[in-house]
């Protein structure tokens, strides 16, 4: 039998990790509860941070939108200002797992598990996001490419939680992409994502870009050589398809029960082409306004 | 407490008082009478069954494939808090082995462990988690063996053996036959083609899986409720094992939760008498997890076939050659049924004169090869359709006119020779689909794909053998009664494991009686109650039981008819008829209640039996014994043709099946909702075999244990799906009918491979067609 | 220890290990075996409750996650002789085979169409996609949510 804590404020939290500094957090459970199940961990007690209202929810600033890490992925693709702000997150919560999980699993959750294949991690690196940091001590923001150091393995130390995610506020994109690939429509395991923002103009030449791909490297993998292949040219099968060359080299991905190596490279690289769509009819932007 | 006090429980034929007054007529679509406890969560499935002072059982399990049992240390675990007593092999007081055909399965391993899944103790405890604990402090010691891990190389020279006890060697079963001239007959062809084909294994993944509970009461009567396919056989087994007087041994199926095969044969059954023999009369229970399941439970054989069929330049197909290897794992478990279907079916529904058709199931220590909805036919099916469409490319033909020209029909002889007696409407099936939209408009729709996406459409012909073949009787004893109440009680002979038979059978047997939904009662297999009708399987539940059933319904109803019109003193019982609920005389309009009637019946009267056996195969085709023990030849078929239309994306591979048709000829159809459920179902596994699901063995190990890593469709990935019946009334079937329980699950892997090759140009051999295996097809091209 | 909640209507409380999964507090403590368990890893949804009117797994909550909640289980949705229109839809279209994936089907069924009222048949498989079915293949249990979907709502009928 497990001890397992249901601190309502921070201040329960820090007196519980206190005296337990070797309790397992969770929110939703559905990563940790599985992993205790299949034996991956044996923590001595839980801590489940669901009824923490400081980690719930969706605060809008001026430029800025703060994400509890306790939101689940339904509340946050309901949220009008994440929808509106940040469709691509959207895209990549929406086909996490399956309804009731993503009921149950939230924003933190994904983050701090840092599965190379987190659905909403890709989406999270195209937008620079940063995640806050809290302990009794204080806090500290940091790039979420700093936070996710491998695969399972992020900068928490103990007695410090993921606190909720930072994104700027930015209505220039106008591509907003993200597409999973898995071995069945639903409640699949990524087996190689892209998400993607982009700034095309009317003649659809791409005049920004930020690409991040999932499944296909230890953790998220983002890859600059091709952000600069494709900007300033046109979005095109050509443009796009001498840019996955590119991609196919850069990314690292291993062979294991859900796909091949080899799969995966060539489909991380193929991945792009998809992008080629976007200028067959004209791109609406942000704002409403057709280009 | 809900169901365990409640053993001898009867369903009533619906819980809602809307439906109480439907008529039930044959050909109907009555809402199925199980529903509504379903959907109330108040079916109390095997796995529902608890009880106060309950005691958990569990298995040890061996965790390697092939090794020496050298020692069992449990003194341990034995002693652990909660713990009431583990059991090895020596506790078994009966015959230690089991198995449908050949006892060839321990009960608890004794000499050595042949798959990673062998039970090798059971321990019962107070609860789970100290169930959990005692079972992982249990130490084997193991001289590992080397491991048989092809079917190929299973049958080598010098092979490692599986049973060193077998006169076979690893061969469980073989067959070797020979139909006309044989090889002779392949030079003769104007168009010859040869492919090899690979089939995985599949998991059934049944919702519920496998539980019971069980109990010896202060009689010593051991009564055990589980999800089962076999409550007769099952008690046969169980008794046999442990020692006992098969009358001491009763045996409960209430709904099973899915099955599909993996519940014909033993599962928990015995592990839980062994149990309840040591709980000092406490009740037990066992449920195995899903990853248990995945380790112990039988599974599809997986298939390595070698094809060669040849035809003449008119379009005439003349030789076949057929060279199939099964891996049937380290048990009989029906593998050698398998095999033999495999075998009938291997030339599909087409007169092909000439073949050599050999195959083996071979012993190996991987996973267990069990029975699996279609039995070996999905396998070949695979094969032998999308060798027509090879041929028929060959040729220069259209394949649905290559199917139709070869198509078989009555009279006409099969690929092992057996003429077709009985009703075969392969031809009226491929028609359906002929002047179907979806095949007339292929060439537009497919022409429609936009970029990076290619379209193609495939088609398949399909057939299935029902009942056990020419040895083993396929029997139903039905069993109705009138009560004291005046309600119809019909006693089921065969589970319903999700198929409807109860429904369909309450359906039968009320509209032989007159009677509508309110006035019957249904009871569930049980060895006490219900009378023995064999295997909830091989397509002849509603065949078989439903026959004996309206033998035993007009049994009843000219008694009751008799008596009551002995009792009014009218002409005959042709003055009289049932009504809802009473019996009418028509002459003077006079009504007597049923439950009136009962009292003037004696007991013995009130309840009418009857028996009936299916009739099997005349023909002598010099087929061995041992094959037609194992069924070879049957003599009833269902057909069908399928038809999809898939969608690939170039990016990713991934198929997308857009459009799904399925034409069936299962005789008359009794209840078109359900029968429809049957053939979307069908379809639904058929389309995981074809797309994502693939049990992954490596060195004997499974490496996808668990429902994240075995990929099953959900809701999103399988399509629209349109199913037409075409009925052509079956002589010897129950008002026409016949088995629909299998037949739509052989359609659609090679209806989508075809459709594959037919989008992009080059063949996939080897199933599931996963987005990596079809993309790299498209990426040769 | 001791948690305090609502189940189908009623206030109840209960006295478990605080780490004891909810699934098992349904089934073997409160004997509601209307709730299932296929997988136990939330890949299958058999186990699905609602919990303040949303759809979740059961397998994967612990006991403390109840303090405080309203629980929906099967057998709270029928009020009394009365199916809720989603399970009379669900008899009348043939959407129950074997019955084992039914009770957490209907919940999901239900949290769908409480948040999308007039779903079309591709909301309704995606709606469904976290439950697994073994025998129906799905279409008549679209067919039966789809057919829930266009009966007039509570509010409709009254006016």
């Amino acid at each position: 039998m497990r001890n397992v804590f249901l601190p309502r404020t921070f201040e329960d939290l820090w007196e519980t990790l206190e005296k337990e500094p070797d309790a397992a957090l969770y929110a939703g459970g559905t990563d940790l509860l599985v992993k205790i199940r299949a034996g991956c961990v044996d923590p001595p007690c839980l801590v489940c941070l669901e009824r923490l209202h400081a980690l719930q929810g969706i605060r809008e600033e001026p430029d800025k939108v703060f994400i509890g890490a306790a939101t689940t992925h339904s509340r946050l693709v309901e949220h009008p200002a994440i929808r509106e702000q940040f469709p691509v997150l959207v895209r990549g919560a929406s086909v996490l797992g399956s309804p009731p999980i993503r009921h149950m699993g939230t924003i933190g959750g994904n983050i701090v598990t840092a599965s190379p294949a987190g659905d909403t991690l890709p989406a999270l690196y195209v937008m620079d996001a940063a995640v806050e940091v809290r302990s009794a001590a204080g806090t500290r923001i940091l790039p979420i490419r700093e936070f996710i150091l491998g695969p399972g393995t992020v900068d928490l130390r103990k007695g410090e939680i993921l606190c909720g995610v930072w994104l700027n506020k930015n209505l220039e994109w106008n591509v907003h992409h993200y597409e999973k690939v898995g071995r069945r429509k639903a409640q699949a395991c990524s087996v190689a994502s892209l998400a993607a923002v982009l700034v095309v103009s009317e003649t659809f030449e791409t005049e920004k870009a930020r690409l991040a791909w999932g499944s296909v490297g230890p953790t998220v993998v983002t890859l600059q050589e091709v952000e600069d292949a494709i900007v300033g040219k046109q979005l095109s099968n050509e443009t796009l398809n001498a840019a996955s060359t590119l991609v196919q080299h850069g990314v690292s991905p291993i062979d294991d029960i859900r796909a091949s190596a080899e799969y995966r490279r060539y489909v991380a690289g193929a991945l792009l082409t998809r992008l080629a769509d976007y200028a067959a009819a004209p791109i609406v932007s942000m704002n409403g306004s057709r280009l | 407490m809900k169901k365990t006090d409640q053993q001898d429980q009867v369903e009533e034929a619906c819980g809602s008082s809307a439906a109480r007054h439907v008529p039930l007529s044959v050909g109907a679509s009555v809402a199925r009478l199980d529903a509504w406890d379903k959907v109330t969560g108040k079916t109390g499935f095997a796995a529902d069954y608890y009880s106060d002072d309950l005691v958990w059982a569990g298995v040890k399990r061996a965790g390697v494939p092939h090794a020496l049992v050298k020692g069992i240390n449990f003194a341990h675990a034995q002693s652990m808090p909660g713990v009431i007593r583990v059991l090895t092999h020596k506790d078994v007081p009966g015959i230690n082995r089991q198995g449908v055909i050949r006892k060839d399965q321990p009960v608890l391993v004794d000499d050595k462990v042949r798959h990673c899944g062998d039970a090798v103790a059971l321990v019962l405890a107070e609860d789970k988690a100290a169930l959990e604990k005692a079972i992982n402090a249990i130490e084997i010691q193991y001289e590992p063996l080397p491991a048989v891990l092809d079917p190929e190389t299973a049958l080598e020279e010098g092979a490692p053996l599986v049973h060193e006890d077998h006169p076979g060697g690893n061969v469980l079963l073989k067959g070797d036959l020979t139909i006309g001239v044989g090889p002779e007959a392949e030079k003769e062809c104007d168009a010859l083609v040869e492919a090899r084909f690979e089939t995985q294994r599949q998991e059934h993944a049944y919702l519920e899986t496998e539980a019971g509970w069980a109990r010896v009461d202060d009689n010593g009567m051991l009564t055990i409720v589980c999800s089962t396919q076999t409550p007769f056989r099952d008690r046969a087994e169980v008794s046999e094992c442990l020692g006992l007087d098969a009358g001491r041994v009763r045996i409960i199926a209430p709904y099973c939760g899915g099955a599909f095969g993996g519940k014909d044969g033993v599962t928990v059954q015995t592990l839980l008498g062994l149990a309840a023999l040591h709980s000092a009369g406490r009740p037990v229970k066992m449920w195995w997890a899903r990853e248990e399941s995945f380790l112990a439970g039988t599974k599809r054989h997986p298939a390595q076939m070698y094809y060669r069929l040849g035809a003449k330049s008119d379009g005439s197909l003349h030789y076949l050659s057929v060279r199939l290897y099964l891996d049937t794992g380290p048990y009989d478990h029906l593998g050698g049924v398998v095999l033999t279907l495999a075998l009938e079916h291997a030339g599909g529904p087409y007169r092909i004169p000439n073949a050599h058709l050999q195959g083996w199931a071979a012993y190996t220590n991987n996973p267990i090869g069990g029975a699996f909805r279609g039995f070996g036919v999905p396998q070949v099916t695979a094969a032998i359709e999308q060798m027509m469409d090879m041929v028929a490319h060959k040729l220069g033909r259209d394949p649905l006119d290559l199917r139709l020209r070869n198509a078989l029909k009555r009279g006409d002889r099969n690929c092992v020779g057996k003429t077709l007696v009985s009703s075969t409407g392969l031809k009226e099936c491929l028609e359906v689909v002929k002047t179907h939209a979806l095949w007339r408009e292929r060439d537009r729709w497919k022409s429609a794909a936009v970029s990076r996406k290619l379209r193609g459409v495939g088609i398949a012909a399909v057939m299935q053998a029902s009942g056990y073949g020419p040895v083993v009787p396929d029997v139903g004893n039905a069993k109705v009664e009138l009560t004291l109440e005046g309600k119809i009680r019909v006693y089921s002979g065969v589970v319903d494991m999700g198929q409807g038979n109860a429904s369909t059978s309450v359906q039968m047997a009320g509209s032989i009686l007159g009677q509508e939904a309110a006035h019957m009662e249904l009871v569930l297999p049980d060895t006490e109650r219900t009378l023995p009708s064999g295997s909830a399987s091989a397509s002849r539940c509603t065949y078989t039981f439903g026959n004996a059933l309206i033998g035993a319904a007009e049994i009843l109803k000219g008694r009751i008819l008799q008596r009551a019109a002995d009792l009014l003193m009218a002409g005959g019982k042709e003055e009289m008829t049932l009504v809802p609920g009473a019996v009418r005389h028509l002459k003077t309009g006079r009504e007597f209640p049923l439950s009136r009637i009962a009292q003037f019946l004696n007991n013995s009267e009130r309840v009418a039996t009857n028996h009936f056996r299916a009739p099997v195969a005349a023909d002598d085709l010099g087929i061995p014994d041992d094959l037609r023990l194992h069924g070879l030849p049957h003599t009833l078929f269902s057909y069908g043709a399928h038809l999809v239309a898939v969608e690939i994306d170039q990016i990713t591979g991934a198929v997308d099946v857009q459009r799904c048709l399925a034409v069936t000829d299962c005789g008359k159809v009794i209840n078109p909702q359900i029968y429809e459920q049957q053939i979307q179902g069908a379809i639904g596994q058929g389309l995981g075999y074809a797309l994502c699901e693939d049990l992954e063995v490596e060195q004997g190990r499974i490496s996808t244990p668990d429902f994240s890593t075995y990929i099953l469709p959900t809701a999103m990935d399988i399509p629209e799906m349109e199913s037409v019946a075409v009925e052509i009334y079956e002589h010897t079937g129950p008002f026409g009918l016949k088995g629909v329980g299998e037949v739509a699950t052989n359609g659609p892997l090679p209806a989508v491979a075809n459709a594959v090759a037919d989008a992009c140009g080059v063949r996939v051999f080897r199933s599931p067609l996963t987005p990596e295996r079809v993309l790299g097809a498209i990426r040769k091209v | 220890m001791r948690i305090d909640f609502k189940l189908n209507g009623k206030a109840i409380f209960i006295d478990v290990p605080p780490d004891r999964r909810v699934v098992d507090i349904m089934r073997e403590d409160l004997r509601l075996t209307g709730t299932k368990e296929s997988c136990g890893t939330g890949d299958c949804g058999a186990c699905t409750i609602l919990v303040d009117g949303e759809s979740r797994l059961s397998c994967l909550m612990l006991a403390v996650q109840l303090q405080g909640r309203d629980i929906t289980t099967i057998e709270g949705l029928a009020e009394g002789d009365s199916l809720h229109p989603v399970q009379q839809a669900f008899v009348e279209h043939g959407a129950v085979q074997c019955g084992f994936c039914i009770p957490g089907m209907i919940l999901s069924a239900v949290d769908l169409l409480d948040r999308t009222p007039k779903p079309g048949r591709k909301e309704i498989r995606e709606g469904l996609s976290g439950n697994l079915c073994r025998c129906t293949g799905y279409q008549k249990i679209v067919d039966a949510v789809q057919a829930a979907s266009s009966l007039p709502t509570k509010d409709e009928s009254v006016s």
